[in-house]
């Protein structure tokens, strides 16, 4: 692994606008609004969870979870044009070039956590324990993988023209269908047994374990892990075939 | 050249019986290539001749069907890896998101033992572009940063799959320029013959998959003999001119006069004799052009 091309990748990714407007303009500005709208100082859900505190791991489930989603899926601009091709006149294997997409997906998901939790830690008021934080930040960072690795999907699936609006539409549903806009307990019956085959609900449910003792804890994290799995397998496979083809 | 490639056999390339089809066409016949370190070697042929797909089984990037392809003694993967290739594809793209800087950057952060990006840049003659996004490019600045992103591992050989397409005369020129102040091994693929006549050591040309000749430009062009006549003749009958003595072929466009002649010297003589309006007179040796053209059709015929 090449620090300084994990570097090159890294700023490529957070200066593009889709990164600054999806990963960390909007989670942190929503973050602000709905809690000025549901927030107050002590508005609580029926379980006893913060509104506000709630928001923030939610609005850093999803800058986290666009930023490592857009990241994998930019493979199909680089399969499209040609570069897959000059990278192989490198001495940079193909498993490594999907290996440090993964990493470079992982690494600008960073600062959506960060910025969204820093604006619930400084201007929001927002207060958890000691291991609260280190579930709402290193834990949704972990927890970021399998959108890493389905990101990687997208991209070696979908072609590069129809990618910004594949992308739009598949984070739109997955925030919505994972609850991280609207709260999940509000869904009817039918629509929650939709939401619980998402990702994206059980990354929502690891960041709540920072709020509450979370019973669906030990599910989430294996969701989240079969998640990756699947994707990564999937991913490979379809690398490896387009690469015996060219 | 920091690295001192060496193969057993001395040899920078060796193809050995080189095959590759697709489907039904063999766009790749049987091509045997050797060629020595330090050599610059131009790889001529007409469209669909097999320039491409030789050149992508060269950098390992197609596998052939039958054959054997070393690079200094090495699998082309390993000739890459070691960072003894460099090369410019055809349709490689630049990444648009990146500037001419960024974009070299990036391979060069790849490679074990690259020369400054500053260095590539300067040689590929577009050092005030660094900073420039690759989507602002023009086609042949475009070329120039590929040749950039060839250069920045700083290799022993160099392979360009028609490098000047896209250049404009002037910067085609200077492009050679820089190429030939590297001093490096060189195989370029292009089907400019003006290029392969100025540039190149020596000229291989391919036609159907196979190497139809290989040699000097002189020895290219002495696959076809004698000169050429122009003249303007008034009132020109094939048929006279065609009995001329040393006269071999003749083209007639109103009273513009094309003879392809064995012995221009008798054929003059003749025509001046025959038809005394015969003026603006001129006698060329055949060109590599010539020779081209007689080398691919002759085959064709066949």
């Amino acid at each position: 692994m090449n620090p300084r091309y994990l570097a090159l990748e890294c700023r490529r990714i957070i200066r593009s606008g889709r990164f600054m407007i999806f990963s960390l303009v909007m989670p942190a500005v929503l973050f602000v609004l709905l809690s000025g709208l549901y927030g107050g100082k002590d508005a609580r859900y029926e379980d006893g969870a913060s509104v506000t505190a709630a928001l923030m791991v939610s609005m850093s489930a999803f800058g986290a979870m666009s930023a490592a989603l857009s990241t994998g899926a930019r493979v199909a601009v680089e399969r499209g044009g040609g570069w897959q091709r000059q990278l192989r006149l490198t001495p940079m294997s193909a498993s490594t070039y999907l290996y440090t997409k993964v990493i470079v997906a992982m690494l600008v998901s960073i600062p959506s956590i960060l910025l969204v939790s820093l604006v619930g830690a400084v201007f929001q008021g927002v207060s958890l324990s000691a291991g609260g934080w280190v579930v709402a930040t290193a834990g949704l960072w972990l927890g970021a993988l399998p959108f890493a690795a389905l990101g990687l999907l997208i991209g070696l699936t979908i072609p590069a023209d129809s990618l910004p609006a594949i992308m739009g539409v598949s984070s739109m549903l997955l925030a919505l269908l994972g609850g991280m806009w609207i709260p999940a307990q509000v869904a009817p019956g039918w629509l929650s047994a939709i939401m619980k085959a998402t990702p994206s609900y059980w990354f929502t449910q690891l960041g709540q374990s920072a709020l509450y003792d979370n019973k669906h804890l030990v599910t989430a994290i294996m969701v989240l892990a079969a998640w990756t799995v699947v994707a990564g397998l999937i991913s490979a496979r379809r690398f490896a075939g387009s690469a015996a083809r060219a | 050249m920091t690295s001192n490639a060496t193969a057993p056999d001395g040899a920078a390339v060796r193809l050995t019986g080189l095959r590759k089809s697709f489907g039904d066409v063999h766009a790749v016949a049987g091509v045997d290539l050797h060629i020595t370190p330090g050599e610059v070697v131009a790889l001529l042929g007409p469209n669909g001749a097999g320039k491409s797909t030789t050149v992508d089984m060269l950098l390992g990037l197609t596998r052939p069907d039958a054959g054997d392809v070393k690079v200094f003694g090495r699998t082309p993967r390993q000739a890459i890896a070691d960072g003894h290739v460099g090369a410019m594809l055809q349709d490689a793209a630049l990444l648009e998101d990146t500037t001419v800087g960024e974009s070299v950057a990036l391979i060069a952060a790849l490679h074990r033992k690259p020369m400054p990006v500053a260095d590539a840049l300067t040689a590929a003659g577009i050092a005030d572009l660094a900073d420039r996004r690759c989507s602002r490019l023009s086609g042949g600045q475009k070329q120039r940063a590929r040749f950039a992103m060839a250069l920045v591992c700083d290799p022993d050989l160099l392979v360009l799959d028609e490098p000047t397409v896209a250049m404009d005369v002037e910067t085609r020129r200077e492009f050679w320029r820089g190429m030939q102040r590297t001093g490096r091994t060189v195989l370029f693929a292009t089907h400019y013959l003006d290029e392969a006549e100025q540039f190149a050591d020596r000229v291989v040309l391919m036609r159907e998959g196979r190497v139809i000749a290989d040699g000097s430009v002189a020895d290219i062009r002495s696959h076809v003999t004698g000169r050429r006549l122009t003249a303007v003749v008034d009132g020109a009958d094939a048929a006279v001119l065609s009995a001329l003595p040393g006269v071999t072929e003749v083209a007639v466009r109103g009273s513009h006069v094309t003879l392809a002649c064995a012995d221009s010297d008798a054929a003059l003589r003749a025509l001046l004799a025959a038809e005394p309006s015969a003026r603006d007179i001129e006698i060329n040796a055949m060109s590599l052009e010539d020779a081209f053209l007689a080398l691919t059709t002759e085959g064709a015929a066949r």
